[in-house]
């Protein structure tokens, strides 16, 4: 990632050639893996390696008129093939992703919505702001919200939106909050303060957007005192650590289950309740193939009694995309019309072949879409899917 | 400058070079500025030094002008040092009166700035001509070399390359890690481009070794140690027990049928796994020496002790010897053949390939075996599954020109690729998808071979495989979907296929570094080992006398591989029978009077040269193993060491030539 903001603020296709990731698309052998690698190459008419090509030839402007871009969804899947290791989903692609997205005659009015929603409520579906902290009166156990009691706190969980409003994201907080207390961490939430990180604006990609709740969201934490900030959501991680950092963020980001993996031993004697489950894990984009955490997640999962843990065909840094990043949480109407295949519904396929009782998932997104992609494939009575912290939690209870 | 004694007449000479050192450096400038220094008698420029009439320019001035001292600006001292040192020597000069400056890979070939340079090339000029004013006539040692040869691996270039030393009559001693010679090759099925038999031509090579007279084969050996020189090396090599007492076993397999295992079951190396063997066992029907071996890793006497021993029972020569431990021979040899070959990538290194998930995605080195009629299946072509495949993928590049494994070009997966796909289609009929990024064919022949396979009917898809994954919806074959970019329509494409072959890169050994430190010669961050010149000195390492052959200095196909084994038998032959070595006078010594006996530079040698005299309580260091490093001279508490070439007054002058900067430009405008 570039380092200095004044460069992403202005950057430009023209100065693409500036960045050290711009020089490396000099390198670039047209071997075709991005598109190959692409859950959705097949249905661009510029793949990624045609787009290189172009940016090398000064033809991109063709590319702007079709909606190639538009169709990424941020999964990594190139990037990490790439045997140039061009940063394609990072830089490139985002780039391109932006101009297309601005040249656009009308922008899809789902993810249009979404981001207004973003810029007005501070969350993509448009719910109060108010109502961000509500999960809490359901949880077992006491949630330190900092705005009541602004006492300096060791852990800042950064919530998000996904797990704040949506009905199952909140079963996760629920859970989470179960296991943090179990294992004596001083923890607290933002609350209603809390606004998106605007990971969605970033990918989707909107950058006045982003920028405007960076800022809200850094004026927050400054009010507070905290050592580490934890978040459930693999997007949100990735917003603190890559861009949030280039605004003077001073922590590290850690995704929930890193952390509880560090309190292993701690945790392990509380899991007390046997689950016989068969468990099939689906790597999120942003956990695994961004930060290479495929491990991790699977230890966790293991640590449960009865757990029995099989693998999907694609797995690790093969995995396939939910679909969700990118702003694809907002475009399957407009991929439908399209004509696309649902990546959720190839996902889904796949872990019912596995046979498990359970499709674990790391990333608030997920649930829901893979929930729906069950319901569309009527198989939704053979395959659960929940969150690791939701097994996690269920294995506590005696 | 400081005082030298006597009368220093010193000619200077700068080399154009062509334009190599003249398009940047101003040699006129060069030649105007050093003829007025102190004790210059003649300053030349001369658009070619080491041409025959650069060196007689050169000799004729020694003689008429009757100069003492030659300092030539030129090219690296590495190129040419040797042949101006000549060029003092025929005109009567003790060739160490002379000083060489490297003005070309140092100055002009690195630099822009043309006056800049210009003013180095003075700088330098002039260190020179301070330096060698205190020159000393020097004399070089001759030391004899030890005709014999060790050959470190016995795959195809070390085969070749001990035949051809032991044929010109050498000793040659070839150590084989592995219970038999051949290597790699011989597990080919066939070779490119001409599609003769590997065995057919291999196997004839790998008898002629065993039978030399001049040749000392062992195997399931490894070197422990090597010490000493070039001309004089000491090699401590430890055979392995092989629980076989070689000279009594005739090879006549009956301990195999006999083990107490009826039926192999433990992972058949030689077949890459494809087949099982008995602990008990000989690694291939050809394998050189014919000598079976047990593995002590599975034989049931080693792990409880509790074997019916029925293979000992069975041998009427009682050639089995359960309790044999391993053998240490020290060998004494002047040069060394390292031929130590390469490690296939690992295919489970690019995970989205599938090897060791799904069973019908092979390796071409296992598919070699699999076509082979020795091979596991006799050469027919069944897959892990029983079934015969319709429809083949040969995937190009796996672990190669790839920055997640390995960056470079493997050079010869593309030529077996289309072999193997020849091959393929020989054995099976079924349809051949090739997917590569290039298709590289350089070399004799190789590019016609391409054209006969083209013609073939196998199919190309220029694209680099992103996915490779089972075929959920196919429920009766399960066929694995191959996914790509075919680039040159632009569309993605899925191939069903039954089998996949992931045309593996060749990596340095996983021990390149140990070996490397053993020999003391280099290896580049990947691990070959680095020749001593890419293009003139391509088997020569930095350390006299150890030479490299085949694909432990980088992947090269069978052909490249034996011509430079033969080029390394050369050179050793070479060193051979010049009879004796001349060393680089740049040696160490000790000045007795001043020699304190503290003993503290004897550790600090790099070459173990230094000794400790206990008669005398002085410091001793032997000239033939000492390198010039200078490590004693620097620590001597006491001033005691010196060094010739290397004495304080001539560094010292040098660094004053260095520092003693005048601007040449208002030098020569004010003249």
């Amino acid at each position: 990632m570039a380092t200095d903001i004044e460069g992403i603020k202005s950057v430009t296709l023209e100065t693409i050639y500036d960045t050290p990731e711009g020089k490396l698309i000099q390198s670039c052998i047209q071997c075709g893996t991005c598109a190959g690698a692409c859950p959705h190459g097949e249905y661009m008419d510029y793949p990624p390696r045609r787009i290189i090509k172009m940016l090398q030839h000064g033809l991109i402007e063709k590319v702007f008129e079709t909606d190639s871009m538009l169709k990424c969804v941020n999964c990594y899947a190139c990037m990490v093939k790439c045997p140039r290791e061009i940063h394609l989903t990072e830089v490139i692609l985002q780039l391109v992703k932006e101009q297309t997205i601005i040249r656009l005659p009308a922008v899809p009015p789902e993810l249009q919505k979404a981001l207004e929603n973003n810029y007005r409520y501070g969350n993509p579906m448009g719910e109060s702001g108010r109502k961000r902290a509500n999960w809490v009166t359901t949880s077992s156990v006491p949630v330190r919200i900092l705005s009541q009691n602004p006492e300096p706190v060791d852990v800042l969980w950064f919530v998000e939106s996904y797990p704040s409003y949506h009905p199952r994201g909140q079963d996760t907080c629920r859970a989470l909050a179960k296991i943090l207390n179990a294992l004596e961490i001083d923890f607290a939430i933002l609350g209603n303060e809390e606004k998106s990180a605007g990971e969605c604006g970033m990918l989707s990609y909107e950058s006045g957007l982003a920028e405007a709740l960076v800022d809200y969201n850094m004026s927050v934490f400054a009010k507070y005192k905290f050592n580490k900030m934890i978040t459930t959501d693999p997007h949100a991680l990735d917003a603190f650590n890559y861009r949030y950092k280039l605004y003077d963020f001073g922590y590290e980001a850690q995704h929930a289950i890193l952390f509880i993996m560090q309190y292993h031993d701690r945790l392990k004697p509380l899991l007390k309740k046997t689950l016989g489950y068969s468990v099939t894990y689906h790597d999120s984009c942003c956990l695994g193939r961004h930060n290479k955490f495929y491990d991790e997640p699977r230890q966790l999962l293991q640590l449960i009694p009865g757990i029995k843990l099989v693998e999907m065909v694609h797995n690790r840094l093969n995995s396939i995309c939910c679909g969700g990043g990118g702003g694809g949480m907002w475009l399957d109407t407009y991929f439908k019309s399209q004509n696309m295949e649902r990546l959720s519904d190839i996902r889904v396929k796949e872990a019912i072949e596995t046979g498990a009782d359970i499709l674990a998932v790391a990333c608030p997104y997920e649930i829901p879409r893979f929930e729906d992609a069950l319901k569309v494939a009527g198989y939704d009575k053979k395959i659960a899917v929940k969150d690791i912290v939701e097994l996690v939690s269920e294995s506590m209870e005696d | 400058m400081s005082k030298t004694t006597g009368n220093t007449r010193t000619g200077f000479y700068i080399c154009h070079c062509g334009t190599n050192i003249a398009g940047t450096v101003d040699v006129e400038k060069v030649v105007d500025y050093v003829s007025k220094l102190p004790n210059v008698v003649v300053a030349k420029h001369y658009k070619y030094m080491c041409s025959d009439p650069g060196q007689e320019m050169i000799q004729k001035d020694i003689r008429d002008q009757n100069l003492n001292r030659l300092v030539v600006a030129a090219c690296s001292p590495f190129l040419h040092e040797r042949t101006f040192r000549n060029v003092a020597s025929q005109a009567g000069l003790n060739q160490f009166f002379f000083q060489m400056v490297n003005t070309r890979e140092q100055n002009a070939w690195v630099h822009l700035d043309a006056l800049a340079s210009t003013e180095k090339a003075i700088d330098l000029a002039r260190s020179a001509i301070f330096r060698v004013a205190f020159h000393k006539p020097l004399e070089q040692k001759k030391v004899p070399i030890h005709p014999g040869v060790l050959v470190v691996g016995g795959g195809i270039a070390g085969i070749h390359a001990s035949l051809t030393l032991a044929n010109a009559g050498k000793k040659v001693f070839l150590v084989e890690r592995e219970p038999t010679i051949g290597g790699h090759m011989a597990m080919f099925d066939k070779t490119f481009p001409t599609l003769d038999c590997a065995a057919c031509i291999l196997t004839p090579k790998m008898s002629s070794v065993k039978n030399h007279p001049n040749i000392t084969m062992w195997t399931y050996s490894e070197i422990e140690s090597v010490d000493g020189y070039v001309g004089n090396f000491k090699v401590n090599v430890k055979k392995k027990p092989r629980y076989i007492i070689e000279d009594l076993c005739v090879g006549c397999l009956d301990c195999i049928d006999a083990c107490v295992y009826k039926e192999p079951r433990f992972f058949d190396e030689f077949n890459q796994g494809l087949s099982k063997r008995k602990p008990v066992y000989i690694p291939f029907p050809q394998a050189t020496p014919q000598l079976v071996v047990i593995d002590p890793e599975t034989c049931i006497d080693f792990k409880s002790n509790k074997c019916k021993k029925t293979c000992v029972d069975v041998c009427e020569r009682k050639a089995i010897d359960l309790n044999q431990q391993p053998e240490h021979k020290e060998i004494e040899v002047g040069t060394i053949i390292v031929a130590t070959g390469f490690k296939p990538f690992d295919a489970s290194g690019v995970p989205y390939y599938g090897y060791g998930v799904y069973p019908n995605v092979y390796t071409a080195l296992e598919v070699e075996r699999l076509i082979n009629a020795s091979g596991p299946t006799s050469g027919e072509v069944v897959m892990r599954d029983g079934s015969r495949p319709e429809k083949i993928a040969i995937i190009h590049c796996v672990g190669s020109r790839d920055k997640n494994t390995n960056l470079w070009c493997s050079r010869v997966c593309c030529l077996y690729s289309l072999k193997l796909a020849h091959l393929l289609k020989e054995h099976t009929h079924a349809d051949i998808y090739n997917f590569y990024i290039d298709i590289r064919t350089p070399g004799k022949m190789m590019e016609e071979f391409y054209y006969r396979m083209a013609e073939e009917g196998t199919k190309f898809i220029r694209g680099r495989v992103a996915d490779i994954y089972p075929d959920l919806t196919d429920e009766v074959h399960r066929r694995l979907i191959v996914k790509a970019e075919d680039t040159l329509i632009s569309e993605i494409i899925k191939v069903p296929v039954d089998m996949v072959v992931l045309s593996t890169g060749l990596e340095p050994r996983a021990d390149a570094n140990d070996v490397r430190r053993m020999f003391n010669i280099t290896c580049s961050t990947e691990g070959f080992f680095i020749e001593r010149h890419p293009k003139l000195a391509p088997v020569n390492t930095f350390t006299d006398g150890i030479f490299l052959a085949g694909c432990c200095q980088g992947p090269k196909d069978i052909p490249d591989t034996v011509a430079q084994a033969g080029a390394a038998a050369a050179e050793a032959l070479a060193l051979i029978d010049s009879g004796f070595i001349e060393l680089e006078p740049n040696t160490a010594f000790v000045v007795e009077v001043d020699c304190s006996g503290c003993k503290s530079c004897v550790p600090l040698c790099p070459y173990s040269a230094i000794s400790y005299q206990e008669d005398k309580k002085k410091a001793y260091i032997n000239e033939a193993l000492c390198k010039g490093c200078g490590t004693c001279v620097a620590s001597c508490p006491s001033g005691s060491i010196k060094q010739n070439l290397f004495e304080d007054e001539e560094i010292y002058s040098e660094i004053d030539g260095i520092l003693n900067y005048t601007n040449i430009y208002e030098v020569s405008e004010c003249c």
